[in-house]
Protein backbone atom coordinates (compact mmCIF):
# COMPACT_ATOMS: atom_id res chain seq x y z
CA UNK A 1 0.00 0.00 0.00
CA UNK A 2 3.40 2.40 1.10
CA UNK A 3 4.70 1.74 -2.20
CA UNK A 4 1.33 2.46 -4.28
CA UNK A 5 0.98 5.89 -2.51
CA UNK A 6 4.81 6.55 -2.97
CA UNK A 7 4.46 6.13 -6.51
CA UNK A 8 1.34 7.74 -6.83
CA UNK A 9 2.38 10.96 -4.97
CA UNK A 10 6.05 10.61 -7.47
CA UNK A 11 3.69 10.36 -10.56
CA UNK A 12 1.53 13.21 -9.76
CA UNK A 13 4.63 15.47 -9.05
CA UNK A 14 5.91 14.40 -12.86
CA UNK A 15 1.81 14.50 -14.15
CA UNK A 16 1.27 18.35 -12.51
CA UNK A 17 4.97 19.55 -13.52
CA UNK A 18 3.83 18.19 -17.85
CA UNK A 19 0.63 20.18 -17.02
CA UNK A 20 2.51 23.36 -16.05
CA UNK A 21 4.89 23.09 -18.84
CA UNK A 22 1.86 23.07 -20.98
CA UNK A 23 0.66 25.71 -19.71
CA UNK A 24 -0.98 26.59 -23.41
CA UNK A 25 -2.72 23.88 -23.55
CA UNK A 26 -4.27 25.29 -20.25
CA UNK A 27 -5.19 28.13 -21.74
CA UNK A 28 -6.58 26.45 -24.68
CA UNK A 29 -8.66 24.54 -22.52
CA UNK A 30 -10.08 27.38 -20.34
CA UNK A 31 -10.55 29.35 -23.52
CA UNK A 32 -12.60 26.75 -25.13
CA UNK A 33 -14.73 26.56 -21.71
CA UNK A 34 -15.58 30.37 -21.67
CA UNK A 35 -16.02 30.03 -25.69
CA UNK A 36 -19.12 27.29 -25.13
CA UNK A 37 -20.48 29.63 -22.26
CA UNK A 38 -20.81 32.38 -24.72
CA UNK A 39 -21.98 30.31 -27.60
CA UNK A 40 -24.80 29.37 -25.02
CA UNK A 41 -25.51 32.45 -24.23
CA UNK A 42 -26.43 32.98 -27.90
CA UNK A 43 -28.40 30.63 -28.28
CA UNK A 44 -30.39 31.74 -25.63
CA UNK A 45 -30.57 35.15 -26.69
CA UNK A 46 -31.44 37.84 -24.64
CA UNK A 47 -33.41 35.97 -22.05
CA UNK A 48 -32.10 37.23 -19.46
CA UNK A 49 -34.85 34.64 -16.94
CA UNK A 50 -33.81 31.83 -19.01
CA UNK A 51 -29.97 32.37 -18.66
CA UNK A 52 -30.01 32.60 -15.07
CA UNK A 53 -31.98 29.54 -14.44
CA UNK A 54 -30.10 27.12 -16.93
CA UNK A 55 -26.92 29.01 -15.68
CA UNK A 56 -25.52 26.08 -13.26
CA UNK A 57 -26.55 23.63 -15.85
CA UNK A 58 -24.02 25.90 -18.88
CA UNK A 59 -21.12 25.77 -16.53
CA UNK A 60 -21.14 22.12 -16.06
CA UNK A 61 -21.56 21.50 -19.74
CA UNK A 62 -18.71 23.85 -20.26
CA UNK A 63 -16.53 21.86 -17.75
CA UNK A 64 -17.57 18.98 -19.75
CA UNK A 65 -17.16 19.88 -23.50
CA UNK A 66 -13.29 21.43 -21.91
CA UNK A 67 -12.55 18.03 -20.31
CA UNK A 68 -13.06 16.42 -23.15
CA UNK A 69 -9.89 17.76 -24.83
CA UNK A 70 -7.87 18.31 -21.33
CA UNK A 71 -8.13 14.61 -20.64
CA UNK A 72 -7.20 13.19 -24.12
CA UNK A 73 -4.40 15.45 -24.33
CA UNK A 74 -3.20 14.14 -20.61
CA UNK A 75 -2.42 10.51 -22.12
CA UNK A 76 -0.82 12.33 -25.63
CA UNK A 77 2.55 13.15 -23.47
CA UNK A 78 2.51 9.58 -22.27
CA UNK A 79 2.38 7.56 -25.78
CA UNK A 80 4.41 9.98 -27.53
CA UNK A 81 7.47 8.18 -26.62
CA UNK A 82 5.70 5.20 -24.99
CA UNK A 83 6.56 6.46 -21.65
CA UNK A 84 3.46 4.88 -20.28
CA UNK A 85 5.10 1.74 -21.24
CA UNK A 86 8.52 2.69 -19.84
CA UNK A 87 6.69 3.55 -16.55
CA UNK A 88 5.06 -0.44 -16.50
CA UNK A 89 8.86 -2.02 -17.02
CA UNK A 90 10.18 -0.04 -13.89
CA UNK A 91 7.57 -1.57 -12.51
CA UNK A 92 5.03 0.70 -11.70
CA UNK A 93 1.80 -0.33 -9.94
CA UNK A 94 -1.35 0.58 -13.16
CA UNK A 95 -2.82 1.88 -9.77
CA UNK A 96 -0.71 4.16 -9.41
CA UNK A 97 -0.79 5.67 -13.01
CA UNK A 98 -4.18 6.02 -12.93
CA UNK A 99 -4.51 7.76 -9.70
CA UNK A 100 -1.83 10.05 -10.17
CA UNK A 101 -3.15 10.93 -13.55
CA UNK A 102 -6.96 10.95 -12.46
CA UNK A 103 -6.01 13.66 -9.77
CA UNK A 104 -3.67 15.95 -11.79
CA UNK A 105 -6.60 15.91 -14.49
CA UNK A 106 -9.01 16.36 -11.47
CA UNK A 107 -7.01 19.30 -10.56
CA UNK A 108 -6.72 20.55 -14.15
CA UNK A 109 -10.29 21.28 -14.26
CA UNK A 110 -10.59 22.28 -11.07
CA UNK A 111 -8.26 25.13 -11.82
CA UNK A 112 -11.26 26.18 -14.78
CA UNK A 113 -13.77 27.19 -11.77
CA UNK A 114 -12.69 30.68 -11.27
CA UNK A 115 -12.87 31.76 -14.45
CA UNK A 116 -15.48 29.86 -15.93
CA UNK A 117 -17.69 30.69 -12.83
CA UNK A 118 -16.84 34.41 -12.79
CA UNK A 119 -16.97 34.66 -16.86
CA UNK A 120 -20.63 32.61 -16.37
CA UNK A 121 -21.42 34.96 -13.05
CA UNK A 122 -21.36 38.12 -15.64
CA UNK A 123 -22.26 36.77 -18.67
CA UNK A 124 -25.65 35.41 -16.94
CA UNK A 125 -26.30 38.11 -14.46
CA UNK A 126 -26.51 35.58 -11.67
CA UNK A 127 -25.66 36.55 -7.62
CA UNK A 128 -23.58 34.27 -6.42
CA UNK A 129 -23.88 34.55 -2.57
CA UNK A 130 -20.78 34.96 -0.44
CA UNK A 131 -21.92 32.41 1.74
CA UNK A 132 -22.23 30.01 -0.93
CA UNK A 133 -18.75 30.50 -2.75
CA UNK A 134 -17.19 27.74 -0.84
CA UNK A 135 -19.94 25.04 -1.38
CA UNK A 136 -19.74 26.22 -5.10
CA UNK A 137 -16.20 25.50 -5.81
CA UNK A 138 -16.47 22.14 -3.65
CA UNK A 139 -19.13 20.60 -5.97
CA UNK A 140 -17.47 21.93 -8.32
CA UNK A 141 -14.31 19.99 -7.48
CA UNK A 142 -16.26 16.97 -6.92
CA UNK A 143 -17.37 17.27 -10.37
CA UNK A 144 -14.40 17.31 -11.80
CA UNK A 145 -13.33 14.07 -9.74
CA UNK A 146 -16.61 12.64 -11.61
CA UNK A 147 -15.49 13.08 -14.87
CA UNK A 148 -11.84 13.00 -14.41
CA UNK A 149 -11.97 8.87 -13.00
CA UNK A 150 -13.96 7.48 -16.09
CA UNK A 151 -12.24 10.33 -18.42
CA UNK A 152 -8.89 8.85 -17.74
CA UNK A 153 -9.73 5.30 -17.95
CA UNK A 154 -10.78 5.90 -21.65
CA UNK A 155 -8.18 8.38 -22.29
CA UNK A 156 -6.31 5.87 -21.42
CA UNK A 157 -8.07 2.92 -23.58
CA UNK A 158 -9.01 5.50 -26.51
CA UNK A 159 -4.74 7.32 -26.39
CA UNK A 160 -3.63 4.79 -28.67
CA UNK A 161 -6.34 4.85 -31.33
CA UNK A 162 -6.36 7.22 -34.34
CA UNK A 163 -10.02 8.26 -33.46
CA UNK A 164 -9.40 8.83 -30.12
CA UNK A 165 -10.45 12.67 -30.09
CA UNK A 166 -14.32 10.88 -31.64
CA UNK A 167 -14.07 8.21 -28.64
CA UNK A 168 -13.52 9.61 -26.04
CA UNK A 169 -16.72 12.08 -25.80
CA UNK A 170 -18.75 9.15 -27.37
CA UNK A 171 -17.62 6.57 -24.23
CA UNK A 172 -17.28 9.42 -21.93
CA UNK A 173 -20.76 11.28 -22.26
CA UNK A 174 -23.47 8.29 -21.69
CA UNK A 175 -21.16 6.96 -18.83
CA UNK A 176 -21.19 10.71 -16.79
CA UNK A 177 -24.74 11.24 -17.17
CA UNK A 178 -25.16 10.38 -13.12
CA UNK A 179 -22.37 13.44 -12.76
CA UNK A 180 -23.88 16.08 -15.03
CA UNK A 181 -27.12 15.28 -13.25
CA UNK A 182 -25.99 15.56 -9.61
CA UNK A 183 -23.83 18.70 -10.34
CA UNK A 184 -26.22 20.73 -12.35
CA UNK A 185 -28.68 20.47 -9.48
CA UNK A 186 -26.12 21.34 -6.78
CA UNK A 187 -24.72 24.11 -8.40
CA UNK A 188 -27.85 25.46 -9.20
CA UNK A 189 -28.94 25.10 -5.62
CA UNK A 190 -25.49 27.10 -4.81
CA UNK A 191 -26.31 29.88 -7.25
CA UNK A 192 -29.79 30.45 -6.67
CA UNK A 193 -30.04 29.45 -3.26
CA UNK A 194 -30.77 26.52 -1.35
CA UNK A 195 -34.05 27.24 1.05
CA UNK A 196 -35.02 23.82 1.33
CA UNK A 197 -31.25 22.57 2.17
CA UNK A 198 -31.26 20.34 -0.57
CA UNK A 199 -27.90 21.11 -2.29
CA UNK A 200 -26.05 19.00 0.69
CA UNK A 201 -28.00 15.92 -0.64
CA UNK A 202 -27.20 16.37 -4.09
CA UNK A 203 -23.42 16.63 -3.54
CA UNK A 204 -23.52 13.62 -1.10
CA UNK A 205 -24.78 11.76 -4.00
CA UNK A 206 -22.01 13.43 -5.99
CA UNK A 207 -19.74 12.25 -3.53
CA UNK A 208 -20.95 8.30 -4.19
CA UNK A 209 -20.62 8.75 -7.46
CA UNK A 210 -16.70 10.12 -7.43
CA UNK A 211 -16.23 7.03 -5.32
CA UNK A 212 -17.94 4.57 -7.50
CA UNK A 213 -15.87 6.03 -10.35
CA UNK A 214 -12.41 6.13 -8.71
CA UNK A 215 -12.66 2.60 -7.36
CA UNK A 216 -13.64 1.21 -10.75
CA UNK A 217 -11.26 3.25 -12.60
CA UNK A 218 -8.22 2.01 -9.99
CA UNK A 219 -9.58 -1.84 -10.79
CA UNK A 220 -10.12 -1.26 -14.55
CA UNK A 221 -7.15 0.73 -15.76
CA UNK A 222 -4.58 -2.91 -15.68
CA UNK A 223 -6.39 -3.87 -17.90
CA UNK A 224 -6.85 -0.64 -19.78
CA UNK A 225 -2.50 -0.81 -20.36
CA UNK A 226 -1.44 -4.08 -20.65
CA UNK A 227 -1.07 -4.92 -23.96
CA UNK A 228 -2.16 -9.13 -24.44
CA UNK B 1 11.22 -1.30 -5.99
CA UNK B 2 13.63 -2.90 -8.48
CA UNK B 3 15.89 -4.74 -6.20
CA UNK B 4 17.31 -8.37 -6.38
CA UNK B 5 14.63 -10.22 -5.80
CA UNK B 6 14.11 -13.89 -5.00
CA UNK B 7 13.24 -15.06 -9.03
CA UNK B 8 16.57 -13.97 -9.66
CA UNK B 9 17.85 -16.35 -7.11
CA UNK B 10 16.50 -19.39 -8.09
CA UNK B 11 18.78 -22.37 -8.97
CA UNK B 12 17.55 -22.05 -12.76
CA UNK B 13 18.20 -20.54 -16.19
CA UNK B 14 18.03 -17.42 -17.02
CA UNK B 15 15.17 -17.76 -19.39
CA UNK B 16 13.38 -20.73 -21.25
CA UNK B 17 11.09 -20.43 -23.90
CA UNK B 18 9.73 -23.30 -25.02
CA UNK B 19 7.64 -23.48 -28.76
CA UNK B 20 6.91 -20.13 -27.70
CA UNK B 21 4.01 -18.22 -30.24
CA UNK B 22 3.26 -14.63 -30.93
CA UNK B 23 0.52 -13.53 -32.98
CA UNK B 24 -0.94 -10.45 -33.87
CA UNK B 25 -4.07 -10.99 -35.12
CA UNK B 26 -3.82 -13.28 -38.37
CA UNK B 27 0.07 -13.08 -38.54
CA UNK B 28 3.10 -15.38 -36.39
CA UNK B 29 5.40 -13.07 -35.30
CA UNK B 30 6.86 -16.11 -33.78
CA UNK B 31 6.51 -19.63 -34.42
CA UNK B 32 7.35 -22.69 -32.07
CA UNK B 33 10.66 -20.96 -30.42
CA UNK B 34 12.84 -23.01 -28.10
CA UNK B 35 15.51 -21.00 -26.87
CA UNK B 36 17.32 -20.74 -23.54
CA UNK B 37 19.84 -18.77 -22.22
CA UNK B 38 21.94 -19.57 -18.74
CA UNK B 39 22.99 -16.83 -16.19
CA UNK B 40 25.79 -14.60 -17.20
CA UNK B 41 25.38 -15.56 -20.94
CA UNK B 42 25.49 -12.93 -23.37
CA UNK B 43 23.39 -14.02 -26.25
CA UNK B 44 22.39 -11.91 -29.48
CA UNK B 45 19.38 -12.47 -31.44
CA UNK B 46 20.09 -11.99 -35.22
CA UNK B 47 17.42 -11.77 -38.18
CA UNK B 48 16.23 -9.34 -40.75
CA UNK B 49 13.40 -7.31 -40.02
CA UNK B 50 10.48 -8.97 -38.88
CA UNK B 51 11.92 -11.90 -37.93
CA UNK B 52 10.51 -11.70 -34.67
CA UNK B 53 13.62 -10.20 -32.42
CA UNK B 54 11.71 -7.37 -31.01
CA UNK B 55 8.23 -9.45 -30.41
CA UNK B 56 10.99 -12.09 -28.55
CA UNK B 57 12.36 -9.25 -26.46
CA UNK B 58 8.84 -7.60 -25.52
CA UNK B 59 7.61 -11.36 -24.33
CA UNK B 60 10.75 -11.54 -22.36
CA UNK B 61 10.20 -8.05 -20.92
CA UNK B 62 6.56 -9.23 -19.72
CA UNK B 63 4.79 -6.37 -22.12
CA UNK B 64 3.37 -9.07 -24.46
CA UNK B 65 1.85 -12.47 -23.43
CA UNK B 66 2.44 -15.61 -25.44
CA UNK B 67 -0.05 -16.35 -27.63
CA UNK B 68 0.89 -20.27 -26.92
CA UNK B 69 3.98 -22.00 -25.69
CA UNK B 70 6.04 -21.38 -22.07
CA UNK B 71 8.57 -19.05 -21.32
CA UNK B 72 9.92 -19.02 -17.97
CA UNK B 73 12.06 -16.45 -15.82
CA UNK B 74 14.56 -17.75 -13.46
CA UNK B 75 12.10 -20.63 -13.53
CA UNK B 76 8.97 -18.91 -12.83
CA UNK B 77 5.93 -18.20 -15.19
CA UNK B 78 4.91 -14.75 -15.68
CA UNK B 79 1.02 -14.63 -15.41
CA UNK B 80 1.96 -16.53 -11.85
CA UNK B 81 3.67 -12.73 -10.99
CA UNK B 82 3.83 -10.09 -14.34
CA UNK B 83 5.14 -7.66 -11.69
CA UNK B 84 7.58 -9.79 -9.86
CA UNK B 85 9.19 -10.79 -13.40
CA UNK B 86 9.59 -7.03 -14.61
CA UNK B 87 11.74 -6.12 -11.18
CA UNK B 88 13.98 -8.71 -12.68
CA UNK B 89 14.08 -7.08 -16.30
CA UNK B 90 15.28 -4.24 -17.67
CA UNK B 91 14.38 -3.19 -21.69
CA UNK B 92 16.30 -1.07 -23.57
CA UNK B 93 13.26 -0.66 -26.62
CA UNK B 94 13.23 1.12 -30.09
CA UNK B 95 11.50 3.43 -27.91
CA UNK B 96 13.04 5.70 -25.75
CA UNK B 97 10.67 5.97 -22.87
CA UNK B 98 11.20 9.62 -22.20
CA UNK B 99 9.13 13.20 -21.43
CA UNK B 100 10.19 15.86 -23.62
CA UNK B 101 9.40 18.63 -21.45
CA UNK B 102 11.18 16.93 -18.51
CA UNK B 103 15.31 17.77 -18.22
CA UNK B 104 17.53 14.97 -18.28
CA UNK B 105 17.92 15.58 -14.55
CA UNK B 106 14.43 15.53 -13.48
CA UNK B 107 13.69 12.09 -15.81
CA UNK B 108 16.81 10.21 -14.35
CA UNK B 109 15.13 11.99 -10.58
CA UNK B 110 11.61 10.26 -11.86
CA UNK B 111 13.01 7.08 -12.39
CA UNK B 112 15.06 6.94 -9.46
CA UNK B 113 12.39 8.07 -6.98
CA UNK B 114 9.84 5.18 -8.84
CA UNK B 115 12.89 2.67 -8.08
CA UNK B 116 13.48 3.59 -4.92
CA UNK B 117 17.07 4.35 -5.78
CA UNK B 118 19.09 7.26 -4.03
CA UNK B 119 17.71 10.82 -5.67
CA UNK B 120 20.92 12.62 -4.14
CA UNK B 121 21.70 15.15 -6.92
CA UNK B 122 25.45 14.36 -7.16
CA UNK B 123 24.66 10.59 -7.56
CA UNK B 124 22.32 11.25 -10.19
CA UNK B 125 24.70 14.14 -11.88
CA UNK B 126 27.27 11.11 -11.29
CA UNK B 127 24.81 8.30 -13.66
CA UNK B 128 24.25 11.31 -15.79
CA UNK B 129 28.05 12.12 -16.37
CA UNK B 130 28.64 8.19 -17.01
CA UNK B 131 26.53 8.31 -19.93
CA UNK B 132 28.04 11.34 -20.87
CA UNK B 133 24.99 13.87 -20.68
CA UNK B 134 27.07 15.60 -17.22
CA UNK B 135 26.52 18.87 -19.69
CA UNK B 136 22.90 18.69 -20.57
CA UNK B 137 21.61 17.69 -17.22
CA UNK B 138 18.90 20.61 -16.98
CA UNK B 139 18.23 20.58 -20.49
CA UNK B 140 14.94 19.32 -21.86
CA UNK B 141 14.73 16.04 -23.81
CA UNK B 142 13.02 18.18 -26.34
CA UNK B 143 16.40 19.69 -27.83
CA UNK B 144 17.93 16.17 -27.16
CA UNK B 145 19.15 14.41 -30.12
CA UNK B 146 18.70 10.79 -31.24
CA UNK B 147 21.57 10.15 -29.87
CA UNK B 148 21.46 11.59 -26.37
CA UNK B 149 18.24 10.04 -25.71
CA UNK B 150 19.40 6.85 -26.41
CA UNK B 151 22.34 7.69 -23.85
CA UNK B 152 19.48 8.75 -21.27
CA UNK B 153 17.66 5.71 -21.66
CA UNK B 154 20.79 3.65 -21.17
CA UNK B 155 20.89 5.62 -17.85
CA UNK B 156 17.98 4.51 -16.56
CA UNK B 157 18.82 0.70 -17.80
CA UNK B 158 22.33 0.98 -15.46
CA UNK B 159 19.82 2.49 -12.66
CA UNK B 160 17.45 -0.72 -12.92
CA UNK B 161 20.52 -2.74 -12.18
CA UNK B 162 18.17 -5.72 -13.19
CA UNK B 163 19.17 -9.45 -13.88
CA UNK B 164 18.34 -9.54 -17.16
CA UNK B 165 19.15 -6.99 -19.50
CA UNK B 166 17.46 -6.66 -22.85
CA UNK B 167 19.11 -4.38 -25.55
CA UNK B 168 16.72 -4.19 -29.18
CA UNK B 169 19.16 -1.97 -30.69
CA UNK B 170 21.72 -0.80 -28.49
CA UNK B 171 23.93 0.44 -31.09
CA UNK B 172 21.47 2.52 -32.89
CA UNK B 173 21.92 5.75 -32.88
CA UNK B 174 24.96 6.14 -30.92
CA UNK B 175 28.33 7.33 -31.71
CA UNK B 176 31.70 4.91 -32.13
CA UNK B 177 32.46 6.63 -28.54
CA UNK B 178 29.00 5.56 -27.24
CA UNK B 179 29.08 2.07 -29.09
CA UNK B 180 32.26 1.51 -26.80
CA UNK B 181 30.47 2.66 -23.44
CA UNK B 182 27.63 0.26 -24.36
CA UNK B 183 30.33 -2.41 -25.40
CA UNK B 184 31.65 -2.21 -21.66
CA UNK B 185 28.33 -2.30 -20.37
CA UNK B 186 27.63 -5.14 -21.56
CA UNK B 187 30.85 -7.20 -20.63
CA UNK B 188 30.86 -6.05 -16.78
CA UNK B 189 26.98 -6.88 -16.57
CA UNK B 190 28.31 -10.50 -17.97
CA UNK B 191 31.17 -10.18 -14.93
CA UNK B 192 28.68 -9.03 -12.44
CA UNK B 193 26.74 -12.76 -13.72
CA UNK B 194 23.82 -10.55 -15.59
CA UNK B 195 22.06 -12.68 -18.50
CA UNK B 196 22.37 -9.85 -21.98
CA UNK B 197 19.90 -10.61 -24.42
CA UNK B 198 20.65 -8.15 -27.52
CA UNK B 199 18.95 -8.06 -30.75
CA UNK B 200 20.89 -5.79 -33.36
CA UNK B 201 21.74 -5.55 -37.02
CA UNK B 202 25.22 -4.35 -35.85
CA UNK B 203 26.18 -8.24 -36.08
CA UNK B 204 30.46 -6.89 -36.67
CA UNK B 205 29.96 -5.42 -32.86
CA UNK B 206 27.29 -7.70 -31.48
CA UNK B 207 28.68 -10.78 -32.38
CA UNK B 208 32.47 -9.46 -30.91
CA UNK B 209 30.89 -9.59 -27.53
CA UNK B 210 27.74 -11.93 -27.80
CA UNK B 211 28.73 -15.87 -26.12
CA UNK B 212 25.85 -17.59 -28.43
CA UNK B 213 23.33 -16.25 -31.08
CA UNK B 214 20.48 -17.08 -32.26
CA UNK B 215 19.63 -16.35 -35.94
CA UNK B 216 15.94 -15.89 -36.88
CA UNK B 217 13.95 -15.81 -39.99
CA UNK B 218 10.11 -15.12 -39.83
CA UNK B 219 9.45 -15.81 -36.48
CA UNK B 220 11.32 -18.89 -36.35
CA UNK B 221 14.18 -20.37 -35.07
CA UNK B 222 16.81 -21.14 -38.30
CA UNK B 223 20.01 -21.34 -36.52
CA UNK B 224 21.33 -21.54 -33.03
CA UNK B 225 25.61 -21.84 -31.67
CA UNK B 226 28.26 -19.82 -30.52
CA UNK B 227 28.10 -16.21 -31.88
CA UNK B 228 31.71 -16.13 -33.37
CA UNK B 229 30.16 -18.96 -36.07
CA UNK B 230 27.42 -16.32 -36.94
CA UNK B 231 29.12 -14.47 -39.12
CA UNK B 232 30.77 -17.44 -41.32
CA UNK B 233 26.52 -18.47 -41.41
CA UNK B 234 25.46 -15.17 -42.63
CA UNK B 235 27.72 -15.29 -45.16
CA UNK B 236 26.59 -18.96 -46.33
CA UNK B 237 22.92 -18.04 -46.07
CA UNK B 238 23.44 -14.66 -48.37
Amino acid sequence: MSALRSQTLTLLAKDLRLEWRAKARLVAVAVFGLLSLVVFSIAVGPDSKALTAGAAGFLVIALLLSSTLALAESFRVEQERRALEGLLLLPVRPGAIFYSKAVANTLSLAMLAPGLSLFGVVLYGVELQPANVLSFFAIWLLAAAGLSAPGTLYAAMTSQLRSRDVLLPLLLFPLVVPVLMASCKALALALTGDPMGQMRSWALLLLCFDLIYWSLGGILFPFVIEEG
Amino acid sequence: MKVASDLSEAPAPAFRARDLSRRYGQKWALAHLDLTASRGEVLLIAGPNGSGKTTFLRLLAGLLRPTSGELELFGKNLASDPFGWRRNVSLLSHASYLYDPLSALETLRLWARLLGRSTDEGDLRARLAEVGLEHDAENLVSGFSAGMQKRLTFARVRLEDSALVLLDEPFAALDTAGQELVTEWIAADRKAGKTVVIASHNLERAARIADNAALLSRGQMSWQGPARELPGVLARVS
